[in-house]
């Protein structure tokens, strides 16, 4: 009966809050230790919740100690709050200040009980069910199931209605709230543990030979642990709540003193029509400051769960500074010497009529750490070209598609440069200043855009007809609805999908029919610039091969251009007219595919090409040789 | 000798489409033998059952029928209980494989141990730097207690690698274990493989869609194509003098810059008829019916798909 705080006994589960004083910066170092990488990050969210969680925690362990009795009765009935008694007095003259210490107490105690075996329960249901599967999980889901429809607190009603008022002690009705809590964390631990169970890991810890209890609680759970963290946090918030509403009804424990209990003197006192607020307020912030505590705790035990919960900070005023020093060159190895970049440009520039024009494009994510992604890159998309852009991960290749099309989100953000397209009738466009109406009329119409595993963003569950219909419906309203259905099935012809197809759902059709459609989804309005990026890594050779097939022989016929992103140069050596090789942001070298294969001059495209043997020509001298490369 | 034997090994899933039952057999009749020594690459498309062919001999897996019997150096067979120290597997996505909860040194001393090849903890971290240092992350000892997201993915596969030799295996079935990899560091860990598989004679079974890394990284090939193994012989054998209607296919569509300028509007071609029941043994140096496996359904024999409805 110590031990009441709820941060401490969230310590003992193992849980994230490992204790009082979080280290404020663990995500800076970069060798965190053990259960450091669980803690969550310091914010002034957490900070709150943590001061008001420890400030009614400590009051409960250690107010009732200071006070007097709370039940003593005094003639001096209902006083306001005095130097005698801080929060004045009941009807029956007993000192609301020693109440609150009590019933806060109590209160909190019911909390721990109702989280630590609201917890424990939808592990062993939730875990235990999700990875051993089969009989036991079909049974375990279905108890949970049941449990999760039974209304929890007319069942608390009824089941403190059977109970003897005798028998009602405080730890009856936590057990009675456990049981009626636990089914939905156990249905999402469910979820959970079925994703982890199928992961690489747990396969390899099962190759290795571990048996099965270890694998549950060695390799499983404590990946487990943020989200048992977080449903043992709210499992306390909603005990605490459940008790207090059950009390105000009469409902509650004998004896018992918790904050509903005072509410429901309260109340019986007529304290509301008394007007003395000194003695429903204490109680009622009490239960909303806790909770709410409580519930800013959760928030940053979420942010480990899903990272993308934590917002960047804006950026200060220095940030400028910042991009500065960054953009200071950085000098790659024999590169300065050996490719001098310009004169490859300036030759290129004139041979085709552009159609795009990048410029000295800088693009940075303003992080803590800000990131220089693409660097001071120029490229010149000639008319029906298409321009192969290799790289690897993290070279910037996406990231300067996406700024091309304005599709970058923050924190990504275009530092400088110019994005300028050429139409096809006249008339120059910069994209970077167009106008959010401006641009979504350009988007797709002009210029569209193929993702990397766009095969998998068609909506499961409308047919492909509709899909592509929307688009048309989007971009041109006034196209009539035999028109618009002629124009997809001519996309879908040209992609070389039967246009029979156009009634079929996504999952009807194979990964390389998908794709295609994607393709014609692109095609859909005739744009002058299409950009692909890895459009084919996700399929076999034999299937990509034919796509690859589709798309030269549509530029050929349709005579629009291409940018294709990817890493796989063999292939872009034999698709592309020209090729640029993007590493860390910056275009290393920019020339025709022919150059780059016979000659070329950065050590980074000839370590390139040099990582993918011949198919049919000698044996590489480094393949089973021995390690050229030791990375 | 042999290491691992693979005999008339056979997949079923079952599938359930509304009321009705059926099975889609995956892996129709395989076998294979490994060598001590000698790598074997499984080539083929995705669905072709060559992960599942793994799967099993990692025993992840229980075959529908056929048999996998891995043999110790004397020929006998090496039991059920000791079958985990003798085959080991590395994994295609070295993000996945590795617990992002756990530190370097679990994922190499936990295996240590359970094999029994380190005892005490002093044992143990020591046998732990020594495969770290097999697998060229050094300086060891500061390798140790990191987490895996503080690797890189090359490094990371090198982790996976040291933890499959962690029990002293002898066999080592590799499922794409650079195609999750960036380009420029996947040569390093193939090479990296192959120094460990000499300097330990492991026999491996490289699984990979990529026709040109089978061909150098590996001594024979077999080409699966919808759970049946359609061409087998030396790697270069297989690969430039390719005799089976879909290996020639595949041969066909890799990308290979050497030759440039092909049109790339010829079709790649087409699986011919009877190829469908009929399997080219290099090392014989003829063709073979099928025999026990089914033949390849015809719906499934264009990959390419078709172009015009």
């Amino acid at each position: 009966m110590t031990n009441l705080s709820p941060l401490t006994g969230s310590a003992d589960e193992g849980a994230p809050l490992a204790g009082p004083d979080p280290d404020p910066s663990p995500g800076r170092r970069p060798r965190a230790s053990g259960m450091r990488a669980l803690v969550p990050t310091w914010s002034p969210k957490l900070a709150t919740g943590l001061v008001l969680v420890l400030g009614i925690g400590l009051f409960g362990l250690f107010g009732p100690m200071l006070v007097g009795d709370p039940n003593a009765i005094d003639s001096m009935g209902m006083t306001s709050p005095s130097g005698d008694f801080w929060l004045g007095t009941t009807q029956t003259g007993q000192d609301v200040f020693a109440q609150l210490a009590h019933a806060t107490r109590g209160s909190l105690q019911i909390g721990l009980l109702v989280g630590v075996l609201a917890t424990l329960l939808s592990a062993v249901f939730g875990i235990i069910g999700g990875y051993v599967g089969g009989a036991i999980d079909e049974g375990f889901s279905l108890f949970s199931n049941v449990m999760l429809v039974i209304p929890g607190l007319p069942l608390v009603i009824v089941i403190a209605g059977f109970v003897p008022v005798q028998d009602r002690g405080w730890w009856t009705i936590g057990l009675v709230l456990a049981i009626t809590s636990w089914a939905a964390s156990a249905r999402v631990l469910r979820a959970q543990t079925l994703s982890l169970r199928n992961r690489d890991y747990v396969a390899a810890a099962r190759v290795a030979g571990e048996k099965r209890w270890r694998v549950v609680s060695v390799e499983i759970l404590p990946n487990l642990l943020p989200l048992l963290a977080s449903q043992f946090v709210f499992a306390i918030i909603a005990g605490i709540l459940a008790e207090a509403g059950l009390s105000f009804l009469g409902l509650g424990a004998s004896g018992s003193q918790t904050l509903g209990t005072m509410l429901y003197f309260a109340q019986n006192g007529f304290a509301l029509q008394n007007e003395a607020w000194w003695w429903f307020v204490p109680p009622g912030a009490v239960i909303a400051l806790f909770g709410c505590g409580l519930a800013l705790i959760n928030f940053s035990i979420d942010e480990i769960i899903n990272p993308k919960l934590r917002v960047p900070k804006p950026p200060k005023g220095d940030a400028a500074e910042a991009i500065e020093v960054a953009v200071a060159p950085v000098p790659i190895e024999g590169a300065a010497a050996e490719a001098p970049a310009a004169p490859g440009v300036v030759r290129v520039e004139k041979r085709r009529d552009a159609v795009l024009t990048v410029k000295d494009l800088n693009v940075v994510y303003r992080t803590a750490q800000p990131v220089h992604a693409v660097k001071d890159v120029s490229i010149t998309l000639g008319r029906g070209e298409i321009l192969g852009l290799a790289g690897e991960s993290g070279s910037g290749k996406t990231t300067l598609a996406y700024a091309i099309n304005r599709l970058h989100r923050p924190p990504a953000e275009v530092a400088s440069g110019s994005v300028t397209f050429h139409d096809r009738d006249g008339g120059d466009l910069d994209l970077l200043t167009l106008g959010d109406e401006e641009l979504r009329r350009f988007r797709w119409a002009k210029l569209s855009m193929v993702f990397q595993g766009a095969m998998n963003s068609l909506n499961p569950v409308i047919t492909i007809n509709e899909q592509l219909d929307d688009v048309l419906t989007t971009h041109r309203p006034d196209m009539p609805r035999a028109e618009r259905r002629a124009r997809c099935e001519e996309v879908l012809h040209l992609v070389g999908v039967d246009p029979a197809r156009l009634g079929s759902f996504p999952h009807e059709l194979s990964g390389g029919m998908r794709q295609r459609v994607m393709i014609a989804m692109a095609m859909l309005l005739d744009p002058q610039v299409m950009i692909m990026d890895e459009p084919t890594t996700a399929l076999d050779v034999v299937v990509q091969r034919g796509i690859l097939r589709e798309i030269i022989r549509l530029r050929d016929e349709l005579g629009f251009a291409v940018v294709f992103i990817t890493h796989d140069l063999p292939m872009l050596l034999e698709l592309s007219d020209r090729i640029a090789v993007m590493r860390a942001g910056e275009i290393v070298e920019y020339a025709e595919a022919d150059q780059i294969y016979d000659n070329p001059t950065h050590p980074y495209t000839r370590q390139l090409l040099e990582s993918f043997p011949s198919l049919t020509g000698e044996r590489g001298a480094f393949i089973r040789t021995g390690e050229r490369t030791p990375r | 000798m042999t290491a691992l034997e693979v005999r008339d090994l056979v997949k079923d899933y079952p599938i359930r489409s509304g009321l009705r039952r059926s099975t889609l057999r995956a892996v129709d009749h395989v076998s294979f033998t490994l060598t001590p020594g000698r790598t074997v690459a499984l080539v083929g498309e995705s669905g072709s059952g060559k992960s599942t062919v793994a799967k099993m001999i990692a025993r992840l897996e229980r075959p529908t029928g056929g048999e996998i019997v891995a043999l110790k150096d004397d020929g006998t067979p090496v039991s059920d209980r000791e079958y985990r120290d003798h085959v080991q597997m590395v994994f295609q996505d070295p993000f996945a494989s590795l617990n992002p909860f756990h530190t370097i040194e679990h994922h190499l001393a936990r295996p240590l141990r359970l094999h029994g090849r380190a005892k005490g903890a002093d044992d143990t971290r020591r046998q732990v730097e020594q495969l770290l240092e097999r697998v060229n992350l050094t300086p060891a000892d500061t390798m140790a207690p990191r987490r895996p997201h503080e690797l890189s993915g090359g490094q990371r596969q090198r982790v996976a690698i040291a933890r499959a030799l962690a029990p002293g295996a002898q066999v080592v079935v590799a499922d794409e274990p650079v195609s999750m990899l960036d380009v420029s560091i996947r040569l390093g860990v193939l090479n990296l493989l192959a120094r460990l598989q000499r300097e330990d004679d492991l026999a491996v079974l490289y699984i990979t869609h990529d026709l040109a890394t089978a061909r150098h990284f590996s001594d024979d090939i077999l080409v699966m194509y919808r759970g049946h193994v359609v061409e087998r012989g030396p790697a270069d054998d297989v690969i430039l003098h390719p005799r089976h209607s879909y290996t020639k296919l595949l041969a066909a569509a890799a990308p290979n810059p050497d030759e440039r300028g092909r049109s790339l509007a010829e079709s790649p071609g087409a699986i011919s008829q009877e190829d469908l029941t009929r399997t080219y043994d290099h090392y014989a140096g003829e063709w073979r019916p099928f025999g026990k496996a089914a033949p390849i359904a015809k719906a499934l024999a264009d990959p390419a798909g078709t172009r015009r409805g």
